[in-house]
């Protein structure tokens, strides 16, 4: 207990950090830099003592405080924490990946002429998102999702002066803020209902609900809030249509890319939904969505993976496509297998990430078409970016392919084979453009720019290093070792604790399906074989669609562009004209034209007031007389 | 103590009044000594709005501060009388801190920098006053005081806005901020004589009590029965439309962005920061603690308008050129949250409200001082124009960010405390209301992002090359409002503990609600 009540430490150490490097970075050793670290490693030791103690009190505890932030009217608005297996597991993640980006960027961002301001980002960004994994309230959970937002738009504009960059970060943020209008929406209609933000209370009424016992909320709110934390969370973790930002958001540095894909920013809202979870399964509905959307988003995205060129595309086209896988775990009731994918995925990505900075900084290249044989030159960002594929393609004793299988396992037990037919093809299609990526940018013959090519300082590879390890061994976890910890499942998990199940059909067939992807990889980009472009023109037209974006950026621009400026135009047009020329300065000229009217009645003429007079008389007299002869 | 706390609110109006009619005996050509002069009235006025503020007792409520002396006999029975509750200590404390920050950035204010002060201190004088009174024909005093020195204030030192096609002089806006405002005040003018009237009507020719024009002697009247049903729905809409001009309701906003693009960069700061509060802390302290059964029977309507307001203010900044009108617009926008945080007769939504109040005068009065700053190094406003400015202009630009960040709802920033309180409050009756103000809120992060994208992000035009960020004295003003913005956005309790007293006292005269 003791250690669990100090987690909101965490947070708290990076949030103090932020300002102190913000304003006084420049003072500081490592212009801040070391500070950063610091606090994210103190935050790293402190999550060894929280998941110890969470572990040692029995998973399934639960343990929140609170403390009172402000009141208003009869409302107390209060912040506070949950230390709960999945906090715990998020908070390993954060720290973990955090610390390693900050210890990379140390060498990468050399020389930058913000370097302290982007150790202070670093540190709000990772504070943020550890706030959102602790938070026991919708209100501090959208507090720290906004300021996870905030974050990751400052950091992808980070070169603001070029025009890109500056785009980029707006469209990211754009795209997300209006998710979360949904997102904001679903709470407040939650706050109606339950009258409290407190998510231990709006699961409580949902499991009543389940129940069939009197809750406060009824099966329609439940199923209208989850769908709305859901599209909040769709625009986060980038799900169709929402995903156009990520691939936009690698104009950031690229330590800054591995961190918004593997920590935090993304999977925001693959944490979202795990979070809420409860309130989902009394919409089951909702959850239906949830899995359509992943699948969906997991199968385009793929296809885009394969059509891209640059690397930092690729990998972010692949992350988008694991976060559907993750979206899709979580839609059939794969709790467990989806968070321990984010994990896994979480790993080998930032590791692939850090892999395709660490290329840009040796060999200047982005395009894959450009490198090529870089095994040669750069050997060690060459053997980690493999094990990073690897475990993304899942292929056995990698991390992805323990949570990959969990994930298959999953779909096949909770929803239609067509979900597990469709599940599979994204396996192959995960494994095939990870390989065409390996081989083409790392095998073959090196090209003659990239001859001076050179690996990565220390400072660089220690951290590709340490996440290769993880990304290579972390799936053991999901084993039972012994010592009170039974496997990843008997520790976090949502209805009922499971050990690890293994269906051996399953995964020999996505086996086969992971290998077939990588021979044919193999055979078509090095060895010339013809099997990869007959596939392609097979599937005509999807692959011309994929490399386009399914015009998804298109139709966006154009609704941008033709319908709500237009929109706005036109009202500020009409604001201007209507209500203002017409409906404000028209009374005013009236005034004034009238005045210039009646002005030419003052003639000055002395026969003019005495005709006026004279009729004045005469009418007035017929009047008199009309009164006297009638009444 | 006892002493203090009784001229202390007095001393609010003096201070200013009395160092805008020291301004007008100092020789002209002494600037340095003029603007000195100024700015010590602004601190001190400032440290006196503080200390009133810590003062206030929320724990006890109601009107404190509290004095009145006799002005006018029987039958008109006029007090001067002083008092603040839990609503009007927090906008106090505003007026002290804009009022202090205006004086800062209108450091080079030329020519005529001396009439530009003494004016400014009667407008801040004025705009004490309304807050600090509670009598109805000193409001009304008050009111006009503080409207009139900005016909001179944007005539004089404002700035025409000419986009080839689109030309607005500054004298047009001035006449036009200057006639919408007091025909506004005729409205209310009528309403305060109708209420006068309604109340000697009801006491009758032999009754021992005497009407008048104060606000508790009326409101005691009200609760009697002075004021029928048809009454007060027949003159609610004279204080919702006459005070609502003031505060930008829609659809008499138009005066708001011509006036405030035109006026100089300290009477922007004011104005829109501080007067349009004036606007609706009038409704609430006029119109709603009056005249509650009208208040509750119009409700829906200013729910509406407010909601208007929002959407329309945010869709007419989207495709504004003028950085200027930009935060005009949105100041349209910003009120009408406030206008919805009123009308939800809720006390999440009327704290929020009044917090609103608080956080938009701050974080406007922030917007106009960094859009000063920026025009008088570059002199456009056209945002199609500027472009990289953040990398000469860094300090600056984030100030602006900030500001844009408040005004987009970021958490962290006393906008948003505000903004959830005002959705909390219309969820409850007026969902589809309250999530149109969310859709609201994010488009104002579309034209923020927009504008910072365009105007200080991306490369730098070389034109900008020789900038550099404002002087020291503007630049600390601005910093001391991103303080109170950050501040009041993560730590809102003090100013929500007094809110919270005010606010409950309003609603105590709404029993249905």
């Amino acid at each position: 207990m003791p250690t669990m009540e100090w987690a909101w430490l965490i947070p708290a150490l990076c949030f103090i950090a932020f300002p102190i490097i913000a304003i006084f970075g420049r003072y500081l050793p490592g212009k801040g830099s070391f500070l950063a670290i610091l606090a994210i490693a103190a935050g790293f030791v402190l999550f060894l003592f929280v998941a110890y103690d969470r572990i040692d009190q029995g998973a399934t505890g639960l343990d929140v405080f609170t403390r009172e932030w402000f009141q208003a009217g009869s409302a107390t608005l209060t912040w506070g924490i949950i230390v709960d297996p999945l906090t715990v597991v998020m908070l390993g993640l954060v720290t973990f990946v955090a610390m390693m980006i900050q210890i990379y960027s140390i060498g990468y961002m050399k020389g930058d002429p913000r370097y302290g301001w982007y150790f202070a980002l670093h540190s709000l960004f990772a504070a943020s998102m550890l706030a959102l994994v602790l938070a026991d309230n919708f209100l501090l959970l959208y507090v720290a999702w906004e300021l996870v937002g905030v974050c990751s738009y400052l950091l992808i504009g980070f070169w603001y002066e070029k025009q890109s960059a500056a785009e980029a970060a707006k469209k990211a943020f754009v795209t997300t803020r209006l998710a979360d209008v949904a997102l904001l929406v679903g709470i407040l209609l939650l706050f109606r209902e339950v009258g409290t933000f407190s998510m231990m209370e709006t699961f409580h009424q949902a499991e009543l609900l389940m129940a069939g016992e009197d809750s406060l909320l009824s099966s329609g709110t439940a199923l209208t809030s989850a769908l709305l934390l859901f599209v909040g969370a769709m625009g986060k973790s980038a799900q169709i249509p929402f995903h156009v930002w990520l691939p936009d958001a690698m104009e950031g540095p690229t330590p800054v890319s591995a961190l918004i894909h593997a920590a935090t920013m993304v999977v925001a809202g693959v944490f979202l939904v795990a979070r809420t979870f409860p309130l989902f399964e009394a919409a089951p509905d909702a959850l239906l969505v949830v899995a359509i959307v992943g699948l969906a988003t997991t199968l385009l995205t793929a296809t885009m993976a394969l059509a891209a060129t640059d690397l930092k595309r690729i990998l972010a086209y692949s992350t988008v496509s694991h976060l559907g896988l993750m979206m899709l775990s979580l839609g059939a009731f794969g709790y467990t297998a989806a968070i321990f994918h984010l994990m896994a995925h979480g790993f080998s990505k930032a590791l692939l990430f850090l892999g395709a900075g660490s290329v840009m900084h040796g060999a200047d290249q982005t395009d894959i078409r450009k490198m090529g044989g870089l095994a040669k030159v750069m050997p060690l960002t060459s053997f980690t970016f493999a094990i990073g594929a690897l475990s993304l393609a899942g292929i056995p004793i990698f991390a992805g392919f323990w949570s990959k299988d969990e994930i298959l396992l999953a779909v096949l037990e909770h929803r239609h084979w067509l979900f597990l037919a469709f599940t599979l093809l994204a396996v192959f299609l995960s494994a095939l453009y990870m390989a065409r990526a390996y081989f083409i940018a790392f095998r073959g013959e090196l090209k003659e720019e990239n001859r001076t090519a050179h690996e990565a300082p220390t400072s660089m590879a220690l951290p590709m290093v340490l996440l290769a390890v993880l990304a290579a061994g972390f799936g053991f976890i999901a084993l039972e070792w012994g010592g009170g910890f039974e496997g990843i499942g008997s520790f976090l998990f949502f209805d009922k604790a499971h050990g690890f199940e293994f269906n051996v059909a399953l995964a020999v067939g996505s086996l086969v399906l992971a290998l077939l992807a990588v021979f044919l990889a193999w055979s078509s980009y090095l060895k010339g074989k013809p099997y990869l472009s007959t596939l392609k023109s097979l599937t005509t037209p999807f692959p011309a669609l994929a490399e386009r974006g399914y015009f998804f950026d298109h139709v966006y621009q154009w609704t941008i562009d033709r319908v709500i400026l237009v929109f706005s135009g036109f009202l500020g047009f009409f604001d201007r004209v209507v209500v203002n020329d017409t409906g404000v300065d028209g009374p005013a000229n009236s005034v004034k034209r009238s005045s210039f009217n009646l002005r030419r009645h003052v003639t000055g003429r002395v026969y003019n007031y005495a005709l006026v007079m004279v009729l004045g008389a005469l009418g007035l007299g017929v009047a008199w007389w009309a009164m006297v002869a009638v009444g | 103590m006892a002493d203090f706390k009784s001229i202390a609110l007095l001393l609010t109006i003096l201070l200013p009044a009395g160092a805008g009619t020291l301004l007008v005996f100092m020789p002209r050509g002494q600037t340095m000594a003029i603007k000195s002069l100024a700015a010590l009235a602004g601190a001190l006025t400032l440290a006196l709005t503080i200390v009133i503020f810590a003062m206030y007792d929320y724990g006890e409520g109601g009107y404190q501060f509290v004095n009145a002396w006799r002005w006018l006999d029987d039958p008109m029975n006029i007090d001067f009388s002083l008092g603040i509750d839990g609503i009007s200590a927090p906008m106090v404390l505003l007026t002290g801190i804009v009022m202090f920050a205006g004086v800062l950035v209108s450091w080079n204010v030329a020519p005529r920098s001396k009439d530009f002060f003494v004016l400014f201190m009667f407008l801040v004088a004025g705009v004490f006053g309304v807050f600090v009174v509670r009598d109805l024909f000193f409001l009304f005093f008050f009111y006009e005081l503080a409207v009139l020195p900005m016909f001179p204030l944007i005539g004089i030192w404002g700035s025409s806005t000419d986009f080839g096609n689109f030309l607005r002089t500054k004298e047009y806006g001035a006449m036009k901020l200057t006639l919408y405002l007091v025909a506004g005040s005729v409205l209310v003018w009528i309403g305060i004589i109708a209420l006068y009237v309604a109340a000697s009507d009801f006491l009758g020719d032999g009754a021992t009590a005497q009407a008048g024009f104060s606000l508790e002697l009326l409101e005691t009247l009200g609760q009697e029965g002075a004021f029928s049903r048809n009454f007060q729905l027949l003159f609610f809409p004279f204080f919702m439309v006459g005070f609502g001009v003031l505060a930008g309701l829609w659809p008499f906003h138009t005066w708001s962005p011509d006036g405030h693009v035109a006026a100089p960069t300290a009477v922007s700061m004011v104005h829109a920061g501080v007067l349009m509060k004036l606007g609706a802390y009038g409704i609430i302290r006029v119109g709603m603690t009056l005249l509650p059964e009208g208040a509750e029977a119009w409700m829906p309507v200013l729910i509406g308008l407010g909601t208007v307001n929002v959407i329309y203010g945010a869709i007419s900044a989207l495709s504004q050129k003028d950085l200027k009108y930009v935060v005009g617009y949105s100041s349209v926008s910003h009120m009408g949250l406030v206008l919805m945080g009123i009308a939800t007769l809720h006390p999440l939504g009327l704290g929020g409200a009044v917090l609103q109040m608080f956080s938009h005068g701050i974080m406007t009065a922030l917007f106009f001082a960094v859009v000063g700053i920026i025009y008088e190094k570059t002199h456009t406003r056209d945002i199609t124009v500027l472009g990289g400015l953040s990398k000469r202009m860094g300090l600056t630009v984030t100030f602006f960010a900030v500001a844009g960040l408040t005004s987009l709802g970021l958490p962290g920033l006393s906008g948003f405390v505000a903004e959830v309180l005002i959705f909390m409050g219309a969820f409850q009756e007026y969902w589809y209301l309250a999530v149109l103000g969310v859709v609201g809120a994010a488009i104002t992060a579309v034209y923020i992002l927009r504008l910072l994208a365009r105007a200080f992000f991306g490369p730098m035009d070389p034109r900008w090359e020789h900038l550099s960020d404002g002087g020291r004295i503007e630049m600390g003003a601005a910093a001391m409002l991103v303080f109170i913005l950050i501040f009041v956005g993560v730590w809102p309790l003090p100013l929500m503990d007094v809110i919270n007293s005010g606010v409950a006292e309003l609603l105590s005269r709404f029993p249905g609600v």
